[in-house]
């Protein structure tokens, strides 16, 4: 009787359903519900979405090659040798699954203090800032990461346990010394990849309008923007790709993937990151004896962008299920929404116009918060700090059990379910957070339903 | 030189290689794998190897096959251990080089032999890994819209049914199509299959990237391509309604593995081979982003349900392709779809347009008497307009001898005598279409 009042009571305050614009959106396709198109793309640019799917998915080697001089290039220190190595079916990655497992769409960022408030992280003097497990013929990987698990049970207000468990980083077997004990690390899984496009599309001046770094709404939730570097204008400028949203463009971001996990160089990022130690790597590459020339060309790095940028999200599922509904507005009410902002408009977009003047409903504000110590990785990255993550966008939050074979959620994966990430929220999520762990079963299934439908 | 025994003694270890993972010693820190498999493949075969076997590191070195053949030619070469590719024609090549170890197979786990061929080395130096048939992608609810028939057979594929519904890989730009369109050359004939092709590819897409030949069916853009059946295998696995069609005379094909002779990382490497021709490790060829055939009868019970099983395939008519004649021919092909199609298709629209016209012409004029041509004299002229529109510049019984010229789709190894050859066969290909579409265009209805 009493779930039935929750639900008939919840149900009065049942949110109209949002739906993404349909030029955004694609039916939903099995697995490869993060891999479509945007409907509405012209001719031109469908053949180079192919064209950087192609290259995406393309497997990078190492030179010279006679066959395809233009795919060679890897390393001389690299995490994978493709993008789709990390980003499968361009959906979340997988971290290790314990000490003899291997990092494979993960990755471990270093960094040692310094460069000042608000400064790009100091890269590691060894190592750089990213450790590198593989190296090519002749030049000594980094060593090997991996994570070990530990677990404990939280109980929710109902005495529902719901197993946390959290990774320890284990670096081991390494190649160039001690990482010495002021190393930070910080440990990324590879994000889904859908709606970037729109996600760059936003205009800044909506960013920092919802941007509250004083709190002077008094909601306890604050918001800030990264400002960080934009090579390519030479410049600062709002970041908002990358976990901690140390990107101001998608190029810069995959330009930056390629250089850091696959060791290519661009015209974005000339050299390669083989500090003075790493002599066999510095040697390989050659920069020493003057070859500058990028390895991935203007053009390469443009179609693998406009392949990220054109990347459609799936419609949602179930919009209009009553417990999904309900779902949408505790999410509402509980706070959720004051960080995953749930609807968005994109604002010019000379890059891919197709993208120009859509209501979106990506879920994210593209704004740090403070996640609280659980979350904290204790490693600043421009404004952020250890504590701070960007918001994730939710959508197509739904189709990851679908597309991915082991679902992990969070940044370094160690949720295995969407409560388990839920419960990891502190901060300034941590009401939210409070507010879920106190609802009764029903409201919290249709919570989590609504999270599904997404 | 020792032969290496595999698929041996399994059901003691649980796995059948005699030597190698599961007998219970540490194996070297790591095995070096060069291999031209996609990610998705590749990345799964590390991730469950690797679990196997705690320590020991699976290095990939991606090359493409001309570029793996350079590095096995080293004298260290390259450091790598096991050489697994799809690349028919490398690894008898570089087993008559010397590149490889013997391996020792127990054929009751591993045949060897798929739907009638022989997909492993008679001289066992490399061993099957997987098969790939090749057939037709189809989008079923396209065709039942428009009340159209499913594409059966490769005859099938020159009705006109198809104007502008059909996309045809490109011969010398998509790798999987040497083997393509070989096996329909074979089984309709090299006269009648090149015709077949022409008049197919005239209202075609042509396409020039394997993926791109069934996503342009996943996509919508036509509603029946040819393809390697991976592609489309994998695209209904993860949920497209597209479909696949064998027809009845079609192969099934092999991508093998050896260990290499200089192998720094033996044991690692046998653990390597043992691992992919487990039973674990032929299965993982059904996962939906892999979709290929394992070459082991036994794990068939695990396959997902639709899955062909290619030992026991039910509508195939008795047809012994022959690979090693089809390997031989490859370049050759790559060299002739270009002249006959790719670099004529608006002339070849023209012509065929005209003789389907003139046809449909003759078809629709009443007849005095059942089975009578309506006008004898302009059917001759459509049926020899037909004859030459298929022309094909060298014959079958020269093909082979040819061959030798055109190595592969990337090759150019005699640009003087291929160039000279080719500009022989577009004189002869000109004026036998010249005078087709003569005879096409006096074979229509005068006004």
């Amino acid at each position: 009787m009493r779930r039935i009042v929750l639900l008939a009571a919840a149900l009065l305050g049942a949110a109209t359903p949002l739906r993404a614009d349909e030029a955004v959106t694609v039916p939903v396709q099995g697995r490869d519900a993060f891999s479509r198109p945007l409907p509405t793309l012209d001719p031109a640019h469908r053949a180079a979405f192919q064209a950087g799917r192609s290259l995406f998915q393309q497997v990078w080697t190492v030179g010279p090659s006679e066959v395809r001089p233009d795919l060679d290039g890897l390393g001389p220190l690299f995490n994978r040798q493709s993008c789709i190595a990390c980003h499968a079916k361009n959906g979340r990655g997988e971290p290790p699954e314990g000490e003899s497992d291997s990092m494979r769409s993960t990755l471990v960022r270093l960094s040692v203090p310094g460069g000042g408030a608000g400064a790009a992280p100091q890269p590691h003097p060894v190592y750089g800032d990213q450790f590198n497990p593989d190296g090519i013929p002749g030049v000594p990987g980094e060593g090997r990461a991996t994570l070990v698990w530990s677990e404990r049970v939280d109980r929710l207000a109902d005495g529902t346990p719901v197993a946390l468990r959290r990774p320890d980083l284990r670096l081991g077997n390494l190649g160039y010394g001690p990482l010495g004990p002021e190393v930070m690390t910080s440990v990324r899984m590879a994000p889904p990849l859908v709606g970037l496009g729109l996600l760059e599309a936003v205009p800044e001046a909506d960013l920092l309008a919802r941007a509250d770094p004083d709190d002077r709404d008094g909601d306890g939730v604050r918001g800030r923007v990264n400002l960080v570097w934009d090579a390519a204008r030479g410049a600062f400028a709002i970041g908002r790709f990358g976990l901690k949203a140390n990107q101001p463009s998608l190029r810069q971001q995959n330009a930056g993937a390629f250089d850091g996990d696959l060791g290519l160089t661009s015209t974005l990022f000339p050299h390669h990151g083989c500090t003075a130690a790493q002599t066999a790597c510095r040697a390989a590459a050659g920069e020493d004896a003057g070859d500058t020339k990028p390895e991935l060309s203007d053009e390469q790095l443009d179609l693998v962008t406009l392949y990220t940028r054109a990347l459609a999200v799936p419609a949602r599922q179930n919009a209009d299920d009553p417990m999904v509904r309900v779902g949408e507005g505790l999410f509402a009410a509980i706070g959720c929404a004051a960080c995953h902002t749930p609807t968005l408009r994109t604002g010019p977009s000379p890059a891919l116009p197709e993208l120009a003047g859509r209501t979106i409903h990506p879920y994210t504000d593209l704004l740090l918060h403070d996640m609280g110590d659980g979350l904290a990785d204790g490693r600043p990255d421009f404004q952020a700090t250890g504590r701070q993550w960007r918001t994730p966008p939710l959508w197509g939050l739904g189709m990851t059990a679908v597309v991915t074979d082991r679902p992990a959620y969070l940044h370094d994966g160690r949720a295995r379910s969407v409560l388990e990430a839920i419960l990891w929220h502190g901060g300034e999520a941590e009401p939210a957070r409070e507010a879920v762990r106190r609802m009764p079963l029903l409201n919290r299934k249709a919570l989590l339903a609504f999270l599904e439908s997404l | 030189m020792f032969p290496i025994s595999c698929r041996i003694a399994a059901p003691l270890l649980g796995s059948i290689l005699m030597l190698g993972a599961g007998a219970g010693w540490a194996l070297e820190g790591k095995v070096v794998v060069m291999t031209s498999y996609p990610d998705e493949l590749v990345q799964r075969y590390e991730q469950a190897f690797e679990r196997a076997n705690p320590g020991t590191d699976l290095q990939v070195v991606w090359k493409p096959s001309r570029d793996a053949a350079a590095e096995l030619a080293k004298p260290d070469q390259g450091g790598v251990d096991v050489y697994w590719t799809p690349s028919l024609g490398s690894f008898p090549r570089l087993r008559n080089a010397g590149a490889f170890r013997p391996l020792t197979v127990d054929r009751a786990t591993l045949p060897g032999v798929v739907d009638g061929q022989f997909v492993s080395d008679r001289q066992g130096f490399f061993e099957a890994f997987e098969v790939a048939g090749y057939g037709l992608i189809v989008n079923p609810a396209a065709l039942a819209r428009d009340r159209l028939p499913q594409p059966a057979t490769w005859r099938d594929l020159a009705a006109t049914r198809w104007k502008g519904r059909l996309a045809l890989p490109i011969a010398g730009q998509v790798g999987f199509s040497g083997a393509l369109y070989d096996i329909l050359l074979q089984a309709e004939g090299w006269e009648a299959g090149w015709a077949l092709l022409g008049e197919a590819a005239a209202d075609a897409t042509l396409v020039g990237s394997g993926g791109q030949v069934s996503e342009s069916v996943v996509n919508g853009d036509a509603d029946v391509a040819v393809t390697v059946d991976f592609f489309a295998r994998s695209a209904i696995a993860n949920g497209h309604p597209v479909a696949l069609v064998y027809p009845p005379r079609t192969a099934f094909l092999p991508a093998q593995v050896a260990i290499t002779r200089a192998a720094p990382h033996l044991d690692a490497a046998r653990a390597f081979v043992d691992f992919v021709l487990s039973a674990p490790g032929q299965a993982l060829l059904f996962h939906p982003d892999i979709r290929r055939y394992p070459v082991r009868p036994d794990v068939y019970t695990q396959a997902p349900a639709g899955t062909v099983n290619p030992f026991q395939r039910i509508g195939a008519e008795a047809y012994a392709y022959d690979m090693e004649r089809g390997l031989n021919r490859h370049g050759l092909i790559a060299a002739l779809f270009d002249s006959l199609i790719a670099e004529r298709q608006d002339r070849l629209k023209t012509l065929w347009g005209a003789i389907h016209a003139a046809e449909a012409a003759l078809a629709a004029e009443p007849t005095t008497q059942p089975n009578a041509k309506a006008d004898p004299e302009r059917a001759t002229l459509v049926s020899r307009a037909r004859m030459l529109a298929g022309f094909v510049p060298v014959a079958g019984a020269d093909a082979d001898r040819l061959a030798p010229s055109f190595q592969d789709r990337r090759s150019n190894r005699n640009p003087e005598e291929q160039a000279t050859l080719r500009k022989d066969w577009v004189a002869r290909i000109d004026a036998a279409q010249a005078e087709a579409l003569d005879l096409a265009r006096r074979a229509l209805p005068t006004p």
